[in-house]
């Protein structure tokens, strides 16, 4: 019998090539599309918005001969994911959505579909690869996306086939073309997070939390030693790093360095503040067996960082602190530290807090 | 694979060969427009008009109270829509309705509701029919239009649509039913019982989809839903599709010759079924068991499954089923009916409907009486182990 996988299908070219690369190689293959949520909330009567999307990959189902179905995710995905990300930024963080997607909703939750029909296999359309029950970056560095799958749990990774993580994305549109995939060959890529429709997140954050929470309030713009030099529109609007909507007048430019929920207010300071010798990680979860401390890795603190070589130097429970050879910029609690060795992804955690320093108790950034 | 077994004749049914027979001369040689006055409008009249008698026939009603309509959707937003400003007129201001009729019903509703019309919901059992005590409550002379539908469409409970009707009619309101699922499995005879409007749809009965009627007694004020030309009486305008009507008018007539014996022969199939099922999973909850339902519905959940995974593993052994509903993305959504019915959660998220009709054969129903128990007990095994 022929082994079968289970395809999550978001209707877009990745996810359709993969299924199709997979029809090629002779798996039995399912195709899915998880619907994880729905803006017409409001709206009853209006039918679903990700309905263009699902109805792309039964399409491409269609035209492969193989068996489609949607998997209504939405009140694990609104609990898993959404409500974690309203809850972190209003914690002044800045969360990572995809990973806590991929962790909970694609490689658990329909990991768990694939066991109700047998599958021994899952496949997505990441660009990421697995060796030997480990996880590598994809082959195209500027497409990889292992970053986002840190969180995933280890043993799945020996049913994991991602069939687009050795070309890079022109490959995989060329490939769509030759597989007969027009429907979505040419499909315009989005950036925006799936549930945050044009890129507005203190939207969804209203609708969750009410207009007038704390988050979306105004308050201080400061200096990190207490001084107010303006107001801004709300905490949950900035994340570290950001030059957007910081006052102006210093002789140097400011970035956003730190939010401070608890006074609503967001600290800036000069270049230089932003540099960090070191990260604190929780949820540490590795994909090979737990480095011990003093190791050397490598770490990305985030999408499309270069990677910084680093040493462990304390391990405690989920916890992990590391200290950098080389200060990175803008290191940010909610983002997610992901442990490298060349392209084997270790593990990682979603960032605490970055350190000024590499001593063992880090200050809280710029504080 | 073996045979596959279609189990989802409530959602749709195969079109009869005799239905397409008597179709076919309407997509050749007599495709006339009926409103034309040469000889192929002749004979198109001529044909939807012996088509408009003969379902009249199939429902105890006169010819011109039968309207065709585009299918079971729009007939039922024509019956709630159609009578209401009339009865609005009359100061009455409200329509009374149950929580576990069809989409096109409650939608309808629901929109009334919105324009400034009071929505009242009757109770329902947990047996799956309406609790006769709750008229009293709901049902006054406010009432301009009561819609309850016949046979329920996902646990196939039959209705207590006489006694309904008569309480609507007792305080002058205009009574409809939705008999989509009801028509060709129960007696449905607008003489016996005096209800204003009645819908019925094609694809149900062996006819193609898009094609239904409506039942409208004579002196009921209808306005239209669409406006344009006179068909129908105006109240339903648009070119009339001759060859559906012609289509539910075959479907129907055969439906109410084999209605006995189709009957038995689907009640003893679903008996076994049931029995089979229940025996090899005692826990197995049946809703509306031990309620007067029509013969061809078996809605069955199991506790500690999801009807999502046991749908797409039972596709993938060959087998059609449903849950109670999908929406519009093809997604399985808590049924509405259980949950009005005080279903408990974890019982409607495993709800699988098995709608039985002509396709249905006792191999097909020893077939599911064996792999349901083992897809039931693999699904609880890993359910054992996620949890």
């Amino acid at each position: 019998m022929r082994a079968r996988v289970l395809v999550a299908m978001s209707g877009g070219v990745d996810s359709s090539v993969a299924a199709a690369m997979l029809v090629e190689q002779g798996y039995d293959v399912i195709g899915a599309t998880m619907k994880l949520f729905c803006y017409g909330d409001d709206v009853p009567d209006r039918p679903c918005c990700s309905l263009d999307s699902i109805n792309d990959a039964r399409r491409v189902c269609e035209g492969l001969g193989i068996p489609h179905y949607v998997l209504n995710l939405e009140s694990a995905f609104g609990h898993d994911v959404i409500d974690n990300f309203v809850s972190e930024y209003a914690a002044g963080r800045t969360p990572i959505p995809c990973v806590r997607c991929n962790t909970f909703t694609k490689f658990r939750d329909l990991l768990h579909k694939a066991d109700a029909v047998d599958a021994s296999w899952i496949a997505t359309g990441h660009y990421a690869r697995t060796h030997g029950g480990e996880l590598l970056r994809g082959q195209d560095p500027g497409k990889d996306q292992s970053y986002f799958l840190w969180g995933i749990d280890r043993s799945v990774v020996r049913r994991m086939l991602l069939p687009v993580g050795d070309m890079s994305k022109a490959e995989t549109r060329a490939r769509a073309r030759t597989l007969g995939l027009q429907v979505v060959a040419d499909k315009v890529e989005s950036q925006d997070i799936c549930f945050v429709p044009d890129g507005d997140h203190a939207k969804v954050i209203g609708r969750r939390l009410g207009a007038d929470t704390p988050a979306l309030a105004p308050g201080p713009v400061m200096l990190a030693d207490g001084r107010v030099v303006g107001e801004h529109d709300g905490y949950a609007r900035y994340t570290i790093g950001q030059r957007r909507g910081v006052p102006g007048g210093f002789a140097e430019a400011m970035y956003v360095v730190a939010i401070r929920p608890a006074e609503r207010a967001v600290v800036i300071g000069p270049r230089e503040a932003l540099l960090g010798h070191g990260v604190v990680a929780r949820e540490m979860n590795w994909l090979v067996d737990r480095l011990p401390t003093g190791s050397r890795v490598e770490v990305q603190v985030r999408h499309r960082a270069p990677a910084t070589p680093a040493h462990i130097v304390r391990l405690e429970g989920d916890e992990i602190e590391l200290a950098l050879e080389a200060p990175v910029a803008a290191i940010t609690p909610g983002q997610s530290l992901v442990l490298y060795d060349g392209d084997r992804v270790l593990g990682g955690g979603f960032i605490e807090r970055g350190g000024s320093s590499a001593r063992t108790t880090l200050p809280v950034i710029a504080a | 694979m073996p045979q596959p077994v279609y189990l989802d004749h409530a959602a749709t049914t195969p079109v009869r060969r005799e239905v397409v027979e008597a179709m076919e001369p309407f997509y050749g040689p007599r495709f006339g427009n009926p409103s034309s006055v040469h000889r192929w409008g002749r004979e198109a009249r001529a044909a939807l008009d012996e088509a408009r008698e003969r379902v009249a026939r199939c429902l105890g009603a006169r010819p011109d109270e039968v309207c065709f309509t585009s299918g079971g959707t729009e007939a039922d937003n024509l019956a709630i829509f159609g009578p209401l400003r009339s009865q609005q007129k009359k100061g009455r201001t409200s329509i009374v309705t149950t929580p576990i009729e069809h989409k096109a019903v409650l939608a309808a509703v629901h929109h009334a509701a919105r324009d400034g019309v009071s929505e009242r919901m009757l109770d329902v059992t947990r047996a799956g029919i309406v609790d006769t005590t709750s008229l009293d409550r709901v049902i006054d002379d406010t009432v301009a239009v009561c819609t309850v539908m016949w046979v329920n469409n996902e646990i196939g409970t039959i209705q207590p649509i006489a006694e309904i009707t008569e309480r609507v009619k007792a305080h002058g309101g205009i009574m409809h039913t939705d008999a989509v699922q009801a028509f060709g499995k129960t007696e449905v005879d607008v003489r016996k019982v005096p209800l204003d409007l009645l819908t019925i749809s094609g694809h149900k009965i062996g006819a193609p989809k898009g094609v239904g009627a409506v039942f409208i007694r004579r002196g009921t004020q209808i306005d239209p839903m669409l406006h344009g030309g006179s068909q129908d009486r105006g109240r339903r305008p648009g070119t009339e599709n001759v060859a559906a009507a012609v289509a539910l008018a075959r479907a129907a007539e055969l439906a109410i010759e084999e209605r006995d014996m189709e009957c038995t022969r689907l009640a003893t199939l679903r008996d076994t079924l049931e029995e089979g099922l229940l025996a090899r999973i005692p826990d197995a909850v049946i809703h509306g068991r031990g309620t007067p339902r029509a013969s061809h519905i078996l809605n069955i959940s199991v506790p500690g499954t999801d009807s999502e995974s046991l749908l797409m593993a039972l596709d993938l052994a060959g087998v059609a089923a449903s849950a109670g509903s999908a929406c519009q993305s093809g997604s399985v959504t808590p049924s509405h009916v259980l949950t009005a019915m005080g279903v408990r959660p974890e019982l409607a998220v495993a709800a699988i409907r098995m709608s039985l009709g002509s396709l249905t054969t006792p191999e097909d129903v020893a077939r599911v009486v064996e792999l349901f128990p083992a897809l039931i007990a693999k699904a609880r095994r890993l359910s054992g182990m996620a949890s």
